[in-house]
């Protein structure tokens, strides 16, 4: 009996692998990430784009991830929304659901809006202004991650947040005009940016106020979405009420369905790309070393690399030795080299110096302290960092730097151990779980001196990077300014940049240059270079038609099929 | 009654097992340093009330107890919710379970029956050139890592001779055919460790078996090899086959599929543990840490009480 099973499990298997052999790998699957894209499916065709890892949700007032976030922009038009445009043209608000960019009181504190007439949801309920309130009041409710924003800014949002009040005071909304009134509790010159987080997308008040991953809300948008399966796939499927609105400057989109799927291989994900199998690489992945020849050599045309508004640097603590002392931090700024950092990455990193990063306003190119970034071989001067470190009394010192454990993280920061190591210090490194990562330097009793740290932009403001260089942003726990930089000519400079308006920020780009020279000449932070991201994809796109917008990355509602 | 009693206590002792590994598991996250689970929650740059009232949302300002049997409570009733994405855990799981149970079922039959015939054939050949042979396919199987050997397979025969599709599971319901062909390459990277194992282990004990007083009287007595192979050599050789395979069995649906669901990309549960276990998720882990020790629990009570059903000696030690 045993024996005839076997023989039973044996041709089971010859079945299995005969099969396989007879149909191949022709790439015909339906499997759930394996799929190969189908240009004949629909009029508008079907888009695949694979991606390594799942949003962590699709409703918009918890999702708090770029791979959300890239789903919600197609689902949840906001009040205000970026241009649907690739460069720093992406990061210019624009009207979306508001007819109108705000009107904003003269003290700065007060945003008057109102909603586009004839607008309904992708199921037919008509959008009201008081649905504003209700998105608001629900992200704080259900715990969105970016939730600070509102309770520290909006009247009334934080006793809203704390249970001792039944709504937020400071919006007022007339569903019959649509005017929607949002009093501030100080003047925030971002706040327009926070209007265009896909969190503040109008839903039907009637959503309840639990997380609804499985079956997000209904939304105004080109696109609705379609089957979910969470942590797995989910799918946008075009909205045809959308086209009607008839709202400028945004696209309706072309594809009728996006299929999105997780695959946790990312050697797999760029091959499906490579050969066509799927149509969009996940911006968020890098693309692995070990493609990346064939993907630059085979796919010239569809291969690009966008720098991002995401800052790498290394922070310094500027409360204790050796790096309270000004020439300490300027010596390992002179002798860092940028251009070997970036090499680290595997392309994923574009060598810089200051904190503001490109797309940012007030970004810059060039030197900073006499290194430059931009210098192949790099102009790092370790000799001179190292006398300058002899002639303040500090070679010898203790140092310890922090690191996270994935790469290249790691990689930036055994680099760094080295060079302090080089300059006279007595570097250790100390290389720490990711996921408590930020948890742990972010604790003050712990003292930390030196480490890696990164910045990506919640939104296109440099306010939203000076957080982490004023006072504001120091504290106990979950301290985000890990230098402890505090110094009264930022904070002045803050207090006078801090307040202008979002639609009127390029008015003080050079304001915003001052301060971040101001920042480098000090060598507060080490900062090494920008993020970039990779935009791949298969010969079937439109690739040069398809926007890469600096916030949301890839619109979906741009990518052509041929 | 003898049996009852063994197994009424091989049950009390899994009961108490399970409660310390869910204690055990429990702790753990937060015995981890600066692993607050409000401050991964409430986000980098939340304010000190912000992080307060996720604290108070989650009931992370409860006494620990409290804590785990609130979440106990709801790992009983199906409720529990994962932290960072708010799905049920237990429809993460039944997603990603009939994934894992293609592969890990799938593997299992494979590493036994190739695993038996080299094991035999190793014996019948012992020192000769076939059984080197064995002897060097199974210890590379044993020490090349399934992530490396996975991805050799995947590079070579999906990606250069486009002989597989690219990792992904298709359910069996939807497509067989296509159920085997996104499994084929799976099924060997997992078997292809314990196919050197179950050889090696094998050929050991059949080679013991084959020196016996019993085989040597049954060839004595004139019965052809084929029967005395089968009968008398393999029928007490692969009693420890079975038992090894039973608990390796439970180990892999326990939690050794992870590396190669994600090799493979198959989404099943070991890879939803792993992205649990990446961003300390605690009521994923939680559960299938449970659901997997339940396994391994219930599977060494399954064999011990056969060990005992075959061997009363068993019984009369442990009572």
């Amino acid at each position: 009996m045993r024996h005839r099973r076997t023989v039973l499990g044996l041709g089971l298997l010859a079945l299995g692998l005969g099969l396989t052999a007879c149909t191949g790998a022709s790439g015909s699957s339906s499997s759930s990430t394996g799929s190969t894209a189908n240009s004949t499916d629909k009029p508008g065709g079907t888009l695949q784009v694979v991606q390594g890892t799942s949003p962590d949700s699709l409703d918009p007032q918890f999702s708090y991830t770029t791979q959300g976030a890239e789903a919600d922009d197609m689902v949840y038009t906001p009040l205000l929304q970026y241009a649907v445009k690739s460069g720093t043209a992406g990061t210019q608000l624009i009207p979306g659901l508001a007819a109108a960019l705000p009107t904003v009181s003269s003290d700065q504190k007060t945003y008057t809006l109102t909603l586009r007439p004839g607008l309904t949801y992708s199921d037919g309920t008509a959008v009201k202004a008081s649905d504003f309130t209700h998105a608001i009041e629900r992200a704080c409710k259900i715990s969105w991650g970016g939730k600070s924003f509102y309770t520290g800014y909006i009247a009334g949002a934080a006793a809203y947040d704390a249970g001792t009040a039944s709504s937020i005071s400071g919006i007022k909304t007339d569903d019959s005009t649509g005017q929607i009134t949002i009093t501030l509790t100080q003047p925030y010159g971002a706040f327009a940016n926070l209007l265009a987080f896909p969190s503040s997308a109008p839903i039907p008040s009637s959503t309840p106020m639990k997380v609804l991953s499985n079956t997000p809300p209904v939304g105004v948008g080109p696109y609705k979405f379609g089957k979910i399966v969470p942590n797995a796939s989910y799918q946008l499927v075009k909205n045809p009420s959308f086209a009607g609105f008839k709202i400028p400057n945004i696209p309706t989109g072309y594809v009728d369905t996006v299929n999105v799927t997780k695959n946790t291989n990312t050697n797999t994900e760029a091959q499906l790309v490579l050969n066509n199998q799927a149509d969009i690489f996940d911006p968020g992945d890098t693309v692995p070393a070990s493609v990346l020849s064939a993907v630059q050599s085979q796919a010239k045309a569809r291969y690009q690399t966008v720098p991002l508004a995401s800052t790498y640097y290394f922070f310094l603590n500027t409360q204790v030795a050796p790096f309270n002392n000004v020439a300490a931090r300027q010596a390992v700024n002179l002798a860092t080299d940028r251009t070997a950092l970036a090499r680290l990455s595997s392309g994923s990193l574009t060598p810089g110096c200051f904190f503001l990063p490109p797309t940012i306003v007030g970004h810059q190119n060039g030197s900073c302290n006499g290194a430059d970034p931009n210098t192949v071989p790099s102009a790092a001067d370790v000799s001179k960092a190292k006398a300058m470190i002899k002639a303040a009394g500090l070679a010898g010192t203790k140092v310890t730097v922090w690191s996270e454990t994935r790469s290249p993280r790691q990689e930036f920061c055994a680099y760094f151990n080295d060079l302090l190591n080089q300059l006279g210090f007595k570097s250790t490194l100390k290389v720490i779980q990711d996921t408590v990562y930020f948890q742990t330097i972010g604790n003050q009793s712990l003292e930390p001196q030196a480490g890696f740290a990164d910045w990506s932009q919640d939104f296109p403001n440099p306010s939203d990077f000076y957080l982490l260089l004023s006072k504001a942003g120091i504290q106990k726990v979950n301290n985000e300014n890990f230098g402890n930089v505090s110094d009264p000519k930022i904070e002045s400079q803050l207090a006078a940049l801090l307040p202008i308006p979002a639609t009127k920020l390029s008015s003080v780009a050079t304001g915003w240059q001052t301060l971040d020279t101001y920042v480098a000449d000090q060598a507060y932070v080490d900062v090494y270079g920008y993020q970039t991201a990779p935009k791949f994809m298969s010969n079937r796109v439109d690739f040069n038609k398809a926007v890469f917008n600096p916030v949301y990355y890839i619109e979906f509602s741009t990518v052509e099929l041929k | 009654m003898d049996i009852a009693i063994f197994a009424l206590k091989r049950l009390a002792s899994a009961i108490v097992v399970l409660f310390a590994v869910s204690v055990l598991t429990f702790l753990i996250f937060f015995a981890i340093p600066n692993g607050d689970p409000a401050l991964r929650l409430a986000g980098r740059t939340a304010t000190a009330q912000t992080i307060a009232t996720v604290r108070h949302d989650y009931g992370f300002d409860r006494p620990l107890w409290v804590q785990y049997g609130k979440v106990m409570k709801q790992i009983l009733d199906g409720s529990i919710q994962s932290y960072t994405q708010h799905v049920t855990v237990f429809s993460q799981i039944k997603r990603g379970l009939p994934a894992t149970l293609s592969l890990a079922i799938g593997a299992a039959i494979i590493w036994l029956i190739v695993g038996i015939v080299l094991g035999v054939i190793g014996a019948l050949r012992a020192g000769k050139a076939t059984d080197v042979a064995i002897s060097t396919f199974s210890f590379v199987g044993i020490s090349a890592p399934s992530f490396v050997l996975g991805s050799i397979l995947l590079y070579l025969l999906t990606y250069k001779l486009r002989i597989f599709p690219p990792g992904g599971y298709t359910p069996i319901t939807q497509n067989p055919i296509q159920w085997a062909e996104h499994l084929v390459l799976p099924w060997v990277t997992l078997a292809v460790l314990y196919i050197g194992v179950y050889a090696q282990v094998l050929r050991s004990t059949v080679l013991d078996a084959m020196t016996t007083d019993a085989v040597r009287t049954a060839h004595a007595k004139g019965l052809s090899p084929t029967r005395v192979m089968i009968k008398h050599v393999l029928r007490v050789s692969l009693i420890p086959i079975a038992s090894l395979w039973g608990l390796d069995f439970a180990a892999v649906l326990g939690g050794s599929t992870l590396v190669v669901e994600s090799v493979f990309n198959l989404n099943g549960v070991g890879q939803y543990a792993a992205d649990s276990v990446r961003s300390l998720d605690v009521p994923p882990v939680l559960v299938i840490t449970l659901l997997g020790a339940c396994f391994v629990v219930l599977m060494n009570a399954i064999v011990d009480v056969l060990y005992a059903v075959l061997d009363p000696r068993i019984r009369t030690t442990t009572s």
